[in-house]
């Protein structure tokens, strides 16, 4: 159950990161200018090209995929077992 | 796969466990803290604990992935943010070179490492900037557990008090 868990965050983490990364950055580049995720603008300020894909929904979809892998490590931290006298002595504990 | 015929296995040992990664770990941890901590004390030298620019900056974060909260934060906030950053980030510094509390220390550079990249918006090469790679520096300090290698958590988790409570290996590490 737990590994099971853990594949889903890894992957739901991971997956929602690079998504916002590497997947939209792939449809910001194939849209054309500005290539990257902020406005380009001429030398007198003026934007030119907007990005194709809000960046706000591409940095949130990365701020997602960071929060399930935290709430992975919260749900870790309070489901690990604690030690047994046994185990301490034995010194088996694992990471 | 057979791991004798890899080339860089002649030379240098990459396991996880192997002394080149440890070394490496330790080291990237040290200047990660030295950032933070060096961010943070100049802070604390020039503005003591009223950094009055932090709620300023917060406030200025408008249309972020982050919505209203740290807008909200900056009004509301100001009388915890304007000493808590100098604070933290001296604290999460001192954290990172001792090697202490390291994995609870690499949480706070999250947070504040993702409101400089979404804040600072810094995005004209893409996403992937300057901010962002600190962020990943921390999140690989937490996820390797960068504490063990040369730094006190190393000392820490072979406590008995530690070993009795193995959930206080995920605030270490």
């Amino acid at each position: 159950m737990t590994d099971t868990i853990q594949k889903a965050a890894m992957a739901l983490g991971g997956g929602l990161m690079a998504l916002g990364i590497v997947g939209l950055g792939i449809v910001e580049m194939l849209a054309g200018k500005p290539y990257g995720a902020a406005p380009l603008t001429n030398e007198a300020g003026a934007v030119v090209a907007t990005p194709a894909v809000d960046p706000v929904l591409r940095t949130g979809l990365v701020l997602a995929g960071l929060a399930v892998l935290g709430l992975y490590g919260v749900y870790a931290a309070v489901t690990a077992e604690e030690a047994t006298d046994e185990a301490v002595e034995a010194g088996t504990i694992a990471d | 796969m057979n791991y004798q015929n890899t080339p860089l296995t002649d030379t240098v040992d990459v396991a996880l466990d192997g002394p080149w990664t440890q070394y490496w770990l330790a080291f990237l941890r040290l200047v990660t803290g030295w950032w933070f901590f060096h961010a943070g004390v100049t802070k604390l030298i020039e503005d003591g604990l009223a950094f009055t620019y932090g709620p300023m900056y917060m406030k200025g974060m408008t249309g972020t992935a982050l919505g209203p909260i740290p807008v909200w934060m900056g009004e509301n906030l100001a009388w915890l943010i304007a000493p808590g950053v100098p604070l933290f980030e001296t604290l999460i510094g001192l954290a990172l070179i001792a090697g202490a509390l390291t994995r609870l220390a690499a949480v706070g550079g999250v947070i504040f490492m993702t409101l400089f990249w979404l804040g600072n918006a810094d995005f004209g090469n893409g996403l992937v900037n300057g901010d962002f790679m600190g962020l990943l520096l921390f999140v690989t300090v937490l996820v390797v557990g960068a504490g063990r290698y040369y730094g006190l958590d190393g000392v820490l988790e072979n406590t008995a008090f530690v070993k009795r409570h193995p959930k206080l290996r995920y605030l270490m590490g």
